[in-house]
């Protein structure tokens, strides 16, 4: 089972690293940008869409 | 018409073009965000497509406001909001320089789901904005909706109201707006927290010794004076809590540009931006800003930390006035930043106004079109020691406008004597490219107006801004109202219809006011104005009971943590900031379809009394048949019964006596601090909202066309003896002693106020204008001939803009009603 943390959109937090953020390139009619969803590390991406092994 | 890059700028200023002339000069960054923006404000009534209520937000709240259910109201908002700030999605757009948005994506709408139950079952049933899977949305939504019922602020107020007056006020045929701070125009302490001296940081150490030095005296000597200070001390943890989780929100806006320098940017100039970024948001809203970029981040920090709170209405703001010292800083002292450089922060910064947008109720929608709220933006005036307080960066703001062409903000200058020609020249370049703003405010009145009706002190007076479209509300700490609530909104054509008809409502079919006798009856003029008195009287004492109630049950009901936490008094006292305990007190009521009353007294007048052509039973029956059948008769009172706006002293005193009346009774009634309730004659695009709700009147008005424009305005077409008899007529007006405000718009020929000759002839109008003692004017300068093209072929003219009432609009985004009645408002050759 796959983990947010193996993913290579997660980035921890240096002071805890068990959080972190999933951080996602979305390009969208209008515009392009990053967004930053706060994740914890062991939360199970097995139906993640975007889930990129690192 | 031809392809924009094949002709030449000259050819497209000649052709008054001036959208593409915008999308030439501005740079390569402004044009990104600018097309970027996904317009939140509805078109007509509609949201526009791609357009999808943010479901993230009420999930997050939903689940923290339960989960926090035993704390006090204003403590449980603190920790569910931060609950949002700290999980919400956050974005970060590509060339963007200027952090934060309410939604977790840029095509969102927010959700207020605790203001009204109402307002949530109607978005329960809005087409189009559901995000898919549309299913799951709507099952999402149903829950919600499920779990609010009753516990809205509104649903709350409405247990405690008189039920007369609730039905009455929720029949939508008087006023409109909802008498809680969950929707509303919070006025700001801009002198408290933006004068450089004060980041959150500061304030949290403020509210902590406050904290200490009431803990030390809830452990002492027990008496009286000790109790309130417990539920004070839960109120300063409230205010603490939020700006906490405001620090932390932007810090996420800092670490998420870092990552995105660190591991995905290639461009290495790119790459600095976003440290600087980064910077930025690790600075602001934390310690005070020390440069532009800093400071124009903190404030439109604050203002969309206000928007985590509350459905916020305006956007009371003076930027000019609060970043200028860093302008001059970073532009001119240390030019540690080019003019361009500047001309991007300010451009971006008023995009990133542009792109904020809320769900809104049909009704503030068709109110309010192609527009999400009234986001009048300050500029110019006098410092508080009575000098200029222009400087570079109003000048920065106002070219930044022609290059952006924003809706919304929009701008409103406050003229003075002492205002520098080449500010002038700047305005009227705004003008001329068919902004539709700045609005021109007459400072030196509007201060001795303030003084007047409120009390204000003179140096507190000259702080002012403008809480939403015209009401100008200063920035101190006893001066600035922190919540106005739109519901003091008066339909006033619904006076006159009253007074013809006893009190009842032929169009809600109620009896509505009081029974002032049946008009078939009258014998004289008098009689009738006596009746329209009391209908006067009976709609603002209703109107003003419901918010004077609202306002004094709000911290009760709602709570607002944060707007507490940047309010001076609030944190001082320990109170909500929307207590109106410590506040001066700044009411208005905004009086929509006024200018009709005037009208159609003066037709009465003349027609029926003086002329006795027509008897008042002809009249009553041929207005209950909404003049069906009585054509010629109604030509009549259209063509041959004096109109406003003419210098004519008979339709004129009419006018004046009304606004006398209200004057006085405006002093009878008072809000919750004790204070005035003058009113403030305005519009938005109300005359369409109101038009299939107010019954035919006898100014020739049937029901369902449109009513007049502005709020001292003359009806479209019927201002015939040229702008100056327009400018006499208001300026017969008391305008600091009559009211509030008085909103007038003005449509001038771009072609007769081309070039040196143009500008010069409008400051011989401007000049005439302030001669006159009026408050304000605005300017349409867009052709009959571009706006009949806009209407046949919408997507080639999708950037004009207009003036509607109070707030500007891309002219697409309208409905074809207001639009034309647009068209029709006189064009005044001066």
């Amino acid at each position: 089972m796959p983990k947010c943390e193996e993913c290579r959109k997660f980035f921890s937090l240096e002071e805890d690293p068990k959080k972190g953020d999933c951080v996602q390139r979305v390009v969208d009619p209008r515009q392009a940008y990053y967004k930053a969803k706060p994740v914890t590390a062991e939360k199970d991406a097995a139906k993640c869409e975007s889930f990129e092994k690192k | 018409m031809a392809e924009p890059a094949q002709v030449s700028l000259k050819e497209l200023e000649k052709k008054q073009e001036w959208w593409w002339i915008a999308e030439r000069k501005r740079s390569k960054r402004l044009d990104y965000l600018r097309k970027a923006v996904w317009k939140k404000g509805a078109l007509g009534g509609n949201y526009a497509p791609g357009i999808k209520v943010d479901l993230e937000l009420p999930t997050l709240f939903t689940q923290a406001w339960d989960f926090w259910r035993f704390d006090p109201i204003m403590l449980r908002r603190a920790k569910t909001n931060s609950n949002v700030l700290d999980n919400i999605t956050i974005f970060i757009t590509d060339h963007a320089q200027i952090m934060g948005y309410m939604g977790s994506a840029p095509h969102t709408i927010t959700w207020r789901l605790d203001g009204a139950s109402m307002v949530n079952e109607e978005l329960y049933n809005e087409p189009g904005i559901m995000p898919e899977p549309q299913e799951e949305s709507l099952k999402k939504i149903a829950e919600f909706n499920a779990y609010w019922g009753g516990q809205t602020a509104i649903d709350k107020l409405a247990r405690v109201l008189d039920p007369e007056d609730a039905v009455k006020f929720l029949s939508g045929a008087i006023g409109w707006g909802a008498p809680t701070s969950a929707y509303g125009y919070s006025g700001k302490n801009y002198e408290y927290f933006m004068t450089g001296k004060r980041g959150f940081e500061d304030i949290i150490a403020e509210i902590d010794a406050s904290i200490e030095k009431a803990e030390d005296r809830t452990i002492g000597l027990p008496g009286p004076d000790i109790l309130p200070l417990y539920d004070r001390i839960q109120n300063w943890i409230a205010m603490k809590t939020a700006l906490q989780a405001s620090i932390r929100w932007a810090k996420r806006f800092a670490r998420l540009a870092r990552i995105i320098a660190e591991n995905f940017e290639t461009d290495p100039k790119r790459k600095k931006e976003l440290l600087r970024i980064a910077e930025t948001c690790e600075r602001v809203p934390a310690k005070p800003p020390r440069n532009l970029q800093e400071s124009l981040q903190y404030d439109h920090f604050i203002q969309i930390l206000a928007r985590f709170e509350a459905h916020e209405g305006a956007w009371p703001s003076r930027p000019d006035y609060y970043h200028g010292p860093y302008y001059d800083k970073d532009v001119n002292v240390e030019k540690s930043i080019t003019k361009e450089e500047a001309l991007d922060l300010v451009g971006e910064f008023m995009i990133r106004a542009y792109e904020v947008g809320g769900f809104a109720p049909r009704w503030a929608r068709e109110g309010l079109q192609g527009i999400t709220g009234t986001w009048v933006w300050t500029l110019g005036g006098v410092k508080q020691d009575g000098s200029d307080a222009c400087n570079d960066l109003t000048i920065a703001f106002l070219q930044a406008a022609r290059l952006v062409r924003v809706a919304n903000p929009t701008f409103a200058f406050r003229w003075h004597p002492k205002v520098k020609d080449e500010v002038m020249r700047e305005i009227f370049e705004c003008i001329r490219h068919g902004l539709g703003y700045p609005s021109m405010r007459n400072d030196p009145i509007l201060i001795n107006n303030a003084m007047h009706w409120h009390g204000h002190p003179l140096e507190e007076a000259r702080t002012w801004v403008h809480q939403a479209c015209m009401s100008p509300n200063p920035t101190t700490k006893h001066g600035f109202q922190p919540m106005r609530m739109a519901s003091a909104t008066a339909n006033c054509a619904k006076i006159v219809e009253y007074a013809l008809h006893n009190g009842y409502d032929y169009v809600v079919n109620m009896q509505m006011g009081p029974k002032t006798g049946d008009a078939r009856k009258f014998t004289d003029f008098e009689q009738l104005f006596r009746a329209w008195v009391r209908q006067m009287e009976w709609i603002f004492s209703l109107l003003v009971r419901t918010v004077n109630l609202g306002r004094y049950k709000d911290p009760e009901f709602f709570g607002r943590p944060f707007l507490s936490g940047i309010s001076e008094r609030a944190v001082e006292s320990g109170l909500d900031a929307v207590s109106y305990v410590g506040e001066r007190g700044n009411c208005w009521i905004t009086a929509f379809t006024y200018v009709e009353n005037a009208d159609a007294l003066a037709a009465v007048k003349k027609l029926v009394f003086d002329d006795k052509k027509y008897t008042m039973d002809q009249l009553i029956t041929a207005l209950e048949a909404n003049w069906d059948g009585y054509e010629e008769m109604r030509l009549d009172f259209v063509r041959n019964a004096p109109k406003w706006g003419n210098d004519d002293d008979y339709v004129d005193n009419i006018m004046i006596r009304c606004l006398e009346e209200c004057a006085r009774f405006s002093k009878e009634i008072k809000c919750p601090c004790g204070n005035n309730w003058p009113i403030l004659p305005e519009n938005v695009s109300g005359n369409i909202h109101y038009a299939n709700i107010v019954g035919a009147l006898p100014n020739g008005r049937r029901l369902g066309d449109a009513l007049y424009d502005g709020g001292v305005s003359p009806g479209p077409g019927l201002d015939k003896n040229g702008p100056t008899a327009v400018l006499k007529s208001c300026g017969k007006i008391d305008h600091i002693g009559h009211g509030r405000a008085f909103l007038l718009n003005q449509r001038l020929s771009p072609s007769q106020l081309a070039g040196e000759k143009g500008y010069q002839l409008w400051r011989a109008y401007m000049k005439t204008w302030a001669d006159l003692g009026n408050d304000h004017v605005q300017f349409n300068m867009v052709s009959d001939a571009t706006l009949r093209a806009a209407q046949k072929d919408p997507e080639k003219f999708s950037e004009v803009i207009v003036r509607v009432a109070g707030y500007s609009a891309h002219f697409v985004d309208i409905s074809r009603k207001t639009q034309d009645n647009i068209i029709q408002r006189t064009v005044q050759g001066i």
